[in-house]
């Protein structure tokens, strides 16, 4: 009977043991997967957003994106910008304050997001997403006044595609007492930085201008740039047209969050791993020795019947590694849910965009977390493994029947 | 000759100073040989059978198995040496909970690489020779004592061993069925496996063709039938 079919049945013996152990490490191991997920989900997930509509360059005018002063003289920056051989063409990016009322129920604040798309002349038709993505209805088409909305807002304010939506919409930074404007809702759409209960709106630069009555001066809140291949190339040219703006690349752009705080997740999470790594490990390890330590009469009695060291040894070995092995199998859709769960709850986090996810899976969290099982079930058995290596078997045999 | 043990002895280090438990023993097993060892508890009966057995070593004197210098082997061999060519059967049966009758006996074969269709045959021969046939796919906790003593005495058996070695064989049992193993015993020795017997049990001890009685460690006397 080979080890592992053996240890098999050795478990199946002590089913209550056996699946306090499968449980444990079921448990143990949906942490550890969590962990690893945290540990780079928010880096992964950033990446994502940011390379979503194919704008691989920010353009802003402090040092991350939408955390330092407007871009001023926008209209010439980004014509600049856009004149660039290495740049395909440049978004002008605006948000302005904005409050719809509501008859019998209290206003809601939102955020209109005005956008503009520029590209040199003799390029001719450059095609480029705007920031959202749409979910019903259509895009804004080059009318004025037409807007998409999110879905937090379409179902607050009970506004479907083809609706009219009428807000107060302010530029600067004190509030005004503007008239209201009256908009075209085209469609609903995600917008991915905007947070699980933020309400956005979206349409042109143009728009977003008129329901400021005119009263904004040329600046933008960000620059997004898509180069013709080449971002870091088109990074460093934006930098040395002198425009007193900072251009960063998508992944300086994660490097710089990773530097903000980021990172503080990182080491978070690799502690906790180292925790609860040990937690298993001692886990099996009490379970193990106890089991071995009331079976050692019938290992000394196999060891004088002939089985080898090496052999009894793969038994415990095989016991650890199937233990872990069935628990860690169970830990990946209970440590799925749990992330999911986790994820929702941070999420709701006020200023998180509800399309960043702090927990994801990813091919090289997976690979770890089968190492860390594997070296789990390794280091549990290595103390019940030397146990029965070093087994006396003529004294058990003596101290059994004396017993 | 199976086993050549020449003024062999045992000293077990104890915190209150060193125990003999085995003095000075000079001892020959051969083939087809009856032997029981008797004598009070803690005389070393039992830890001159883990000496032929190759399962402890002496602490002076020399042990030849099968012409080997026990002492020499390594530890892999020693096993190797047990499973082939050794068979104990133990007071306590030590049958694995988890395993069937036929799977107990089987143990031994499987760790020896006996083919599955030789196992099975070899198994099925055991048991029929055990009587016990019909309790083939029994777990140890459906049989009686003395059902479980068979299935051990099949599996020691199993590699078809020169030597068995028995400590207390039916210490555990009462006095009917401690007779049919003693019967079945005598039958394994009749056909040509040399046996060596631990035991209280005057009948027991009665059946073997050498008799040792030992004293303090030591072989008081050995009478012959």
């Amino acid at each position: 009977m080979k080890a592992l079919r053996f240890a098999a049945r050795s478990l199946v013996r002590q089913p209550a043991r056996a699946a306090l152990g499968v449980l444990g490490v079921a448990a143990v191991g949906a942490l550890l997967l969590d962990m690893l997920m945290l540990s780079n989900g928010l880096v992964v997930s950033m990446r994502d957003l940011l390379d979503r509509y194919g704008w691989d360059i920010r353009v802003a005018g402090g040092d991350l994106p939408l955390q330092g002063p407007r871009i001023r003289h926008a209209s010439t920056t980004a014509d600049t910008i856009a004149n660039l051989p290495s740049v395909r063409a440049a978004l002008l990016f605006r948000i302005a304050d904005a409050r719809i009322d509501r008859p019998n129920v209290g206003p809601l604040t939102a955020q209109l997001v005005g956008v503009e798309v520029r590209s040199a002349p003799g390029r001719g038709v450059v095609r480029t997403s705007p920031p959202w993505t749409i979910v019903s209805g259509r895009d804004i088409g080059s009318a004025a006044g037409d807007v998409v909305i999110n879905q937090p807002l379409a179902s607050a304010s009970h506004i479907a595609p083809g609706s009219i939506l009428t807000m107060r919409v302010s530029c600067v930074a004190e509030r005004e007492a503007l008239p209201p404007t009256t908009l075209h809702v085209t469609g609903l759409a995600e917008f991915p930085f905007s947070g699980v209960n933020e309400y956005v709106v979206g349409g042109t630069l143009g728009t977003l201008k008129t329901a400021c009555g005119g009263n904004v001066v040329d600046e933008v809140d960000l620059l997004l740039v898509t180069s013709t291949g080449d971002a870091d190339g088109a990074a460093a040219a934006i930098r040395a047209a002198g425009l007193g703006v900072n251009a960063m690349t998508n992944d300086e752009v994660v490097g710089r969050f990773q530097q903000a705080g980021f990172s503080y997740f990182r080491q978070i999470s690799s502690v906790l791993t180292a925790v609860t790594v040990s937690f298993a490990v001692l886990l099996i390890t009490v379970l193990l020795t106890v089991s071995v330590n009331q079976r050692l009469g019938e290992i000394a009695a196999l060891r004088a019947l002939g089985l080898s060291r090496s052999r009894v040894v793969k038994d415990v070995l095989s016991e650890s590694v199937l233990i872990v092995g069935t628990g860690g199998l169970l830990s990946l859709p209970l440590g799925w849910l749990l992330a999911a769960g986790l994820d929702n709850i941070l999420k709701a986090m006020p200023g998180v965009p509800a399309e960043l996810h702090f927990f994801v899976l990813e091919r090289e969290a997976l690979a770890v977390h089968l190492a860390l099982l594997v070296l789990t079930a390794l280091l549990a058995a290595a103390y019940p493994m030397r146990i029965v290596s070093t087994l006396p078997i003529a004294a058990t045999l003596r101290d059994e029947v004396i017993g | 000759m199976i086993v050549d043990a020449q003024s062999v002895s045992r000293i077990f280090k104890m915190p209150a100073g060193p125990v003999v438990a085995v003095r000075d023993v000079t001892l020959q097993i051969h083939d087809g040989d009856h032997v029981a060892i008797r004598g009070p508890s803690g005389c070393g009966k039992s830890t001159l059978l883990h000496m032929l057995g190759c399962v402890d070593a002496p602490t002076s004197g020399s042990l030849l198995f099968a012409g080997q210098d026990v002492a020499r082997l390594s530890d892999a061999k020693r096993s190797l040496l047990r499973l082939k060519q050794i068979g104990f059967v133990f007071q306590r049966f030590f049958l694995l909970p988890m395993l069937t009758a036929s799977e107990n006996v089987e143990l031994p074969l499987s760790e020896a690489g006996v083919g599955k269709t030789e196992r099975r045959t070899r198994v099925s021969e055991l048991l029929d020779y055990v009587g016990l046939t019909a309790r083939a796919d029994h777990r140890p906790s459906q049989l009686s004592g003395g059902e479980m003593q068979r299935v051990a005495i099949a599996r020691a058996l199993a590699n078809k061993p020169q030597l068995l070695l028995a400590d207390e064989p039916t210490g555990e049992l009462d006095v009917a069925t401690g007779e049919q193993i003693a019967m079945l015993l005598n039958r394994v020795n009749a056909d040509g496996t040399a046996l060596v017997i631990v035991t209280h049990d005057q009948a027991l001890a009665g059946r073997a063709r050498r008799l040792l009685t030992m004293r303090d460690g030591a072989i008081d006397h050995e009478a012959t039938t």
